[in-house]
């Protein structure tokens, strides 16, 4: 079908990972927030013309993979014979505009050789506050998207090399920390620009009908690694069925329920039955779902492959909407990743049997997140702390799920302790593992990990959110469930309190401590057939008491 | 008349590099290295330099090694049985350490088990705050207590690390004096002393690998050392460390962390050297070997030095050079991805069965291979020793070219275009990704196979100049001649620049003290004393903090805030493109290296100039277009003052060197090989 050796093809494709590398770093360097320079929160990518990604950066973030091509979509559905050379896109909104929530905004640039449009430089940001009720951007409580920030549809922000500047303050004029935002979005639009104009080189070396064909054989060889991932699974139903905890406003319990249909190389994933979209902010745009499925698919069928069209091409899935999979305006999607990691153990659950040595219990499945905000009483000055945490990661064949960890499609790093300790009136008591929350099996789950906070010298306020705080992380082929999480609330006379699993600002004196305690995974296999030595390694290691080992492999 | 030797145990050679300071005479030698005991490889080479070279070898002055023995050691986890104390409620945090997996999508991949087992994580009640004050005061019967866990643990080492103790070293102190107290044959590292700076997982993990590797290195290091005092009586000893710096073989085995990456290191000290002599100062190194390449960038003399990097899996928070590594070698694998596409590397064939042209059973086809099948490495190498089959390479390369579909031929250069692809991506990492353009530089081949792609590498980049050293396969032993002494001292104090900064004068003053103790234990005469000082800074809210060079030549005190402020300013906006002029500052580390300048000046060898000649001619493909006739030169025969034109090729003993057509060079006065690729 094309004129294009392989070899040409590779070293093509070679040149599209490096410039969307470059871009990525590049804004990494030129951000000004600590979000995008330090957390990485961004992803870059490469489209072709009518949008299909065909590369994207080393590091680029799973959840960011869907958003970036619902953006394209928008795009082109809206601008599709007024694309010029020089002009900028900007969007953000999850109903509008194919985003998964507001504070991650997308740009695209189009890059033309010759007056033809050849394809689009994107990338993706998570800013630290896009306005709204509260600050960050991020809050649970609120019921509807309007009050979680600013909605930006798919909008030209330059047009023909012009900034438009009216809008560009309209941006800056409903966010907070407007300096930083302006730097951040600067940011973006200089990475754009460093894309479109490496494209352009590559333009140089390459001609046009070279890179389309390049684009074309990109698609089509992943579509076909897909496929042929896909024919490997055994033909058949599949099917699973979870909850999520609850949204923190009303709704709890919330189904999420999965039917997978294979044939051949095909399947299809069908979330017919999940429950109805909530007040809470743990909703799901549809771009999110797809997020999390082809997260899922990816890492147990083929983890080297490469994110583009292609793959998505290869799967369909629906979801109802009006759905907590498929939410429509005016529902609220801040918290979405919890619910993403969800889908992702749904997923995992469902293909159980279809590939069992590759499948895991479920992990930790949430993305728990604690914020401690107060005022530090040497400086006056008020502080806001957020920590996300890892748990137990899910038992796998050949091994135990690994203790302590993030999991899924969330990496992000723990702040060193001592950092927190010089940067904030916190002290932390304890960071360790949670002794016994990890799910007994062949291969046994991991475990969660409990860290211990408490005001210096001040009273401070705890929100959380904590998701497998009700529902176990379940494990599989006969392995034990995990153990839940939990927030407490610890008293000087080491009375213990309970919290609600989306905590919203509980005070807190010098005196007393929040004890977080994030979920334990699912372990692998009947208990009865773990090794004994593992068994003797779990006592010797302290992290399961003797009571348990007795109880679970009779030791 | 003075000999210098240095001595570079690699994984399949040791090299030895031998300069004699008045005369700029140089004999370099290479023996297959010993797995098993590395000192016989090296006394054989002694006798070797001795009997064969007649290198004085009793009154070698100064003998600068370069060893592998820490980086095999973890490796192959060969290391003590361990015991780790730390504070209290913080075992678990060796395990934990950043949360993070290496892989998001890969299931299976976990960073690498903690080398000490939670039962041997002892926790003691004491706590220091973030200001350095005591909050529990550590008391004497726990520290019994502690005490008494490690000693029935039967462990022979033991790594003490506690919160802050980087602030307040006091209760470490007491803790490792107890234990010493109590074993005295038992090894001891303490964090406060193995890299004092904040971030305590990083220094936990950087302090437990010390202590597991304390064992191996320092039985290493005693032998060595006595089995050298009786041969060279009259040479200084120094050991190379991650920092491209000597230390001398005592604090070797207290610190055998600092050795864990100084592999390449001294390769990238002796291209700085190279590229000095030949008056170069910015140059990016393409070191390739035989399972990988590594690539750093070097700009006005000085390579970039980062602190945080990992060894075998484990982070490492030592100052090291800052060295990109890629799986790019000459025995890197050809092979097909899942979707149809050749991949060259990551698997290597190495040593054994190496290349299928190696002839030693191995039959997938590689990148020497590929090299062989296009004329590029000779079937017998220069100086003899090992001939190459070309009839095995031609077999290996063969399923490659059906698949595709093409001659054998073309599937080796397209073997040779992947490898340079991927060449091509750690270039652009350490320079266009970092900011600095690629074409203001020269780039410096060496390694075994370095100047086999250099010339595809730099066209791909734009790079219009090569530096060949004289011998590219032995730079890292050269690297260690021209090595200096180097220790590297750290505080944290954490302070805003706008404030009070008598603290920070404070902890100046004791770095420099403790580097004073440093010179005067090593002996070094004052004209040779060298302080660098870096201040790491960044903006009050960042998580990491930047290094800001105060002066490269030495400095006398701390600069006034105005011109702290100014530097850091300027470090922002070369790292990430702006600063801010208004937003507060805050000090975090103070770094003083302290070097002790061993380096002269190395005499040229005398200025005659003449024209060599070419040995033969051999059939080359350079590109897509066919083998064309190429000379063949023999590096002994190009001497200062030498021209040739491409296409050619320069053989030496271990590496081999392509000049395409087009392109011209010459042999300048310090015996490199400057090559001017043609348009």
């Amino acid at each position: 079908m094309s004129n294009l050796d392989p070899v040409t093809l590779q070293i093509i494709w070679n040149n599209l990972r490096s410039i969307a590398d470059e871009c990525f770093v590049s804004l990494m360097r030129s951000a000004f927030s600590t979000n995008i320079k330090e957390r990485h929160d961004h992803s870059t990518a490469i489209t072709d013309a009518h949008g299909r990604l065909i590369a994207q950066a080393e590091l680029a973030l799973p959840i960011h993979i869907a958003s970036m091509t619902g953006l394209m979509e928008a795009l082109i559905e809206r601008y599709g014979n007024d694309i010029n050379e020089g002009d900028l896109f900007v969007a953000n909104d999850p109903h509008e505009a194919g985003g998964t929530h507001l504070p991650d905004i997308n740009m695209a640039m189009p890059v033309f050789d010759a007056g033809r449009l050849i394809g689009f430089i994107c990338n993706i940001a998570h800013h630290a506050d896009v306005g709204g009720a509260a600050r960050g951007s991020m809050s649970g409580g609120l019921s509807e998207i309007w009050q979680e920030g600013l909605r930006i549809p798919v909008v030209k922000l330059m047009s023909r090399g012009t900034l438009n500047h009216e809008l560009f303050d309209i941006l800056l004029l409903n966010m907070r920390l407007r300096a930083e935002r302006k730097g951040d979005l600067n940011a973006q639009i200089a990475a754009c620009r460093l894309g479109a104009s490496r494209m352009g080189e590559l333009l140089q070396r390459y001609p046009a009908a070279q890179i389309k064909v390049a684009f074309q054989e990109i698609i089509a060889r992943s579509n076909d690694r897909m496929r042929s991932a896909i024919a490997l699974l055994p033909d058949g139903i599949f099917e699973f069925e979870d909850f999520m905890d609850d949204d923190g406003v009303a709704a709890s319990d919330i189904a999420i329920k999965l039917l997978i249909t294979k044939s051949g190389d095909r399947i299809l994933f069908d979330f017919e039955g999940s429950d109805g979209q909530v007040q809470g902010n743990i909703n799901l745009t549809f771009n999110a779902v797809q997020s999390a499925v082809f997260y899922a698919l990816k890492a147990l069928l083929d983890p080297e492959l490469p994110n583009n069209q292609g793959v998505f091409d290869a799967v369909e899935i629906r979801a109802p909407e009006g759905t907590i999979l498929n939410c429509v305006t005016p529902a609220p999607v801040a918290l979405r990743a919890n619910t993403c990691q969800r889908v992702v153990d749904v997923v995992f659950g469902a293909l159980a049997d279809a590939v069992p040595e590759r499948v895991i219990g479920a992990a930790n499945g949430s993305n728990t997140s604690a914020v401690f905000a107060g005022t530090d009483p040497e400086t006056g000055q008020g502080y806001v702390y957020l920590e996300t945490l890892g748990g137990g990661m899910g038992a796998r064949a050949g091994k135990d799920g690994k203790d302590g960890v993030q999991v899924n499609i969330t990496n992000t790093s723990n702040l060193p302790i001592e950092a927190i300790e010089m940067e904030y009136p916190l002290r932390v008591l304890e960071y360790s593992l949670v002794e016994g929350s990890g799910g007994a099996g062949r291969q046994r789950g991991g475990l969660g990990l409990r860290r211990i906070v408490q005001p210096v010298g001040h009273v401070c306020e705890f929100s959380g959110v904590g998701e497998r705080f009700s529902h176990q992380p379940w494990g599989v082929f006969g392995g034990e469930a995990g153990k839940c999480g939990q927030f407490i609330k610890r008293y000087a006379d080491g009375e213990e309190l309970k919290l609600a699993n989306k905590a919203s600002n509980v005070p807190l004196e010098p005196t007393q401590a929040i004890v977080m305690e994030t979920p334990g995974a699912g372990g692998y296999g009947p208990p009865s057939d773990r090794d004994k030595q593992a068994v003797e390694n779990d006592l010797g290691s302290g992290k399961f008491d003797l009571e348990f080992l007795n109880d679970k492999y009779r030791f | 008349m003075g000999w210098l030797l240095g001595v570079d145990v690699g994984g399949t050679f040791t090299d030895f590099y031998a300069v004699n300071t008045d005369t700029g005479e140089v004999v370099v030698h290479k023996l297959p290295s010993s797995p098993q005991d590395s000192s016989l490889t090296i006394s054989s080479g002694l006798d070797a330099l001795s009997d064969r070279h007649q290198v004085p070898v009793a009154d070698l002055e100064r003998f600068a090694h370069g060893t592998t023995v820490a980086t095999n050691a973890l490796i192959q986890r060969r290391g003590g049985r361990m015991a780790l104390v730390t504070t209290s409620g913080f075992r678990d945090l060796l395990e934990i350490g950043r949360q993070i997996r290496p892989k998001i999508y890969d299931l299976q991949a976990d960073y690498p088990v903690p080398l000490v087992p939670r039962e041997r994580r002892f926790e003691i009640a004491e706590r220091i705050g973030a200001k350095g004050e005591t909050i529990i005061a550590l008391t004497e019967a726990a520290v019994d207590q502690v005490v008494e866990q490690v000693v029935n643990a039967r462990v022979d080492s033991v790594a003490v690390c506690l919160l802050f103790s980087f602030l307040a070293p006091d209760h470490e102190l007491r803790i490792a004096d107890a234990l010493r107290r109590r074993m005295a044959h038992l090894r001891i590292s303490v964090s406060c002393e193995v890299q004092p700076e904040f971030r305590e997982f990083e220094r936990m993990s950087t302090t437990v690998l010390n202590g597991f590797l304390q064992p191996e290195v320092s039985h290493y290091m005693t032998r060595l050392g006595a089995e050298l005092i009786e041969r060279l009586p009259n040479a200084s000893i120094g050991i190379n460390q991650s920092n491209g710096g000597l230390m001398s073989v005592e604090q070797a085995a207290r610190f055998p962390i600092r050795t864990a990456l100084s592999g390449p290191a001294a390769g990238v000290v002796g291209a700085v050297d190279t590229a000095r002599r030949s008056h170069r100062q910015d140059v990016i190194t393409l070191d390739m070997g035989g399972t990988s390449t590594d690539v750093c960038l070097i700009r006005a003399h000085t390579a970039e030095m980062a602190t945080g990097r990992e060894v075998a899996g484990f982070p490492v928070r030592v100052p090291a050079i800052d060295i990109h590594t890629i799986g790019a070698g000459g025995g890197s694998i050809a092979a097909f991805a899942p979707d149809g596409l050749l991949t060259v590397g990551p698997r290597s064939a190495g040593a054994v069965p190496g290349p299928a042209c190696y002839g030693r059973g191995g039959d997938q086809p590689t990148v020497s291979d590929a090299n062989l099948v296009l004329g590029r490495l000779p079937c017998e190498l220069v100086g003899g020793g090992m001939e190459l089959d070309l009839a095995a390479a031609r077999r290996a390369v063969q399923p490659v070219a059906e698949r595709l579909a093409i001659s054998i031929e073309m599937a080796a250069m397209s073997i040779a275009r992947i490898v340079t692809s991927n060449m091509v991506r750690a270039i652009r990492l350490v320079s266009i990704e970092r900011g600095h353009d690629p074409r203001a530089f020269t780039l410096m081949p060496f390694g075994g196979a370095g100047g086999l792609h250099a010339f595809e590498v730099a066209r791909e980049m734009g790079i219009s100049e090569l530096l060949v050293p004289q011998a590219p396969g032995i730079l890292c032993a050269q690297g260690l001649v021209v090595s200096d002494l180097k220790e590297d001292f750290v505080a944290t104090c954490r302070t805003p620049l706008n404030g009070d900064l008598s603290a920070v004068h404070a902890e100046l003053e004791r770095l420099r003290q403790a580097s004073d103790n440093w010179f005067q234990r090593e002996a070094v005469a004052p004209c040779d004393r060298l302080l660098n000082l870096i201040v790491d800074m960044r903006y009050i809210g960042q998580n990491y903090e930047l290094g800001v060079a105060l002066s490269a030549d030495g400095y006398t005190d701390l600069p006034a805030r105005a011109q702290l402020e100014r530097l850091f300013f300027a470090e922002h906006r070369r790292a990430y493109g702006h600063y801010d002029p208004d937003a507060p500052i805050e000090i975090i580390n103070l770094r003083l290296t302290a070097i002790g300048r061993l380096q002269r000046t190395l005499a040229m060898q005398d200025g005659r100039r003449v024209q060599g000649a070419k040995s033969g001619n051999r059939p080359i493909w350079f590109d897509d277009g066919g083998a064309i006739d190429s000379a063949v030169w023999h590096r002994r025969d190009v001497a200062p003052g030498t021209a040739l034109a491409g296409p050619a090729v320069v053989e030496q003993f271990d590496a081999t060197t392509l000049i395409p057509p087009g392109a011209t060079a010459h042999i300048d006065d310090a015996s490199n090989m400057i090559v001017r690729l043609g348009s």
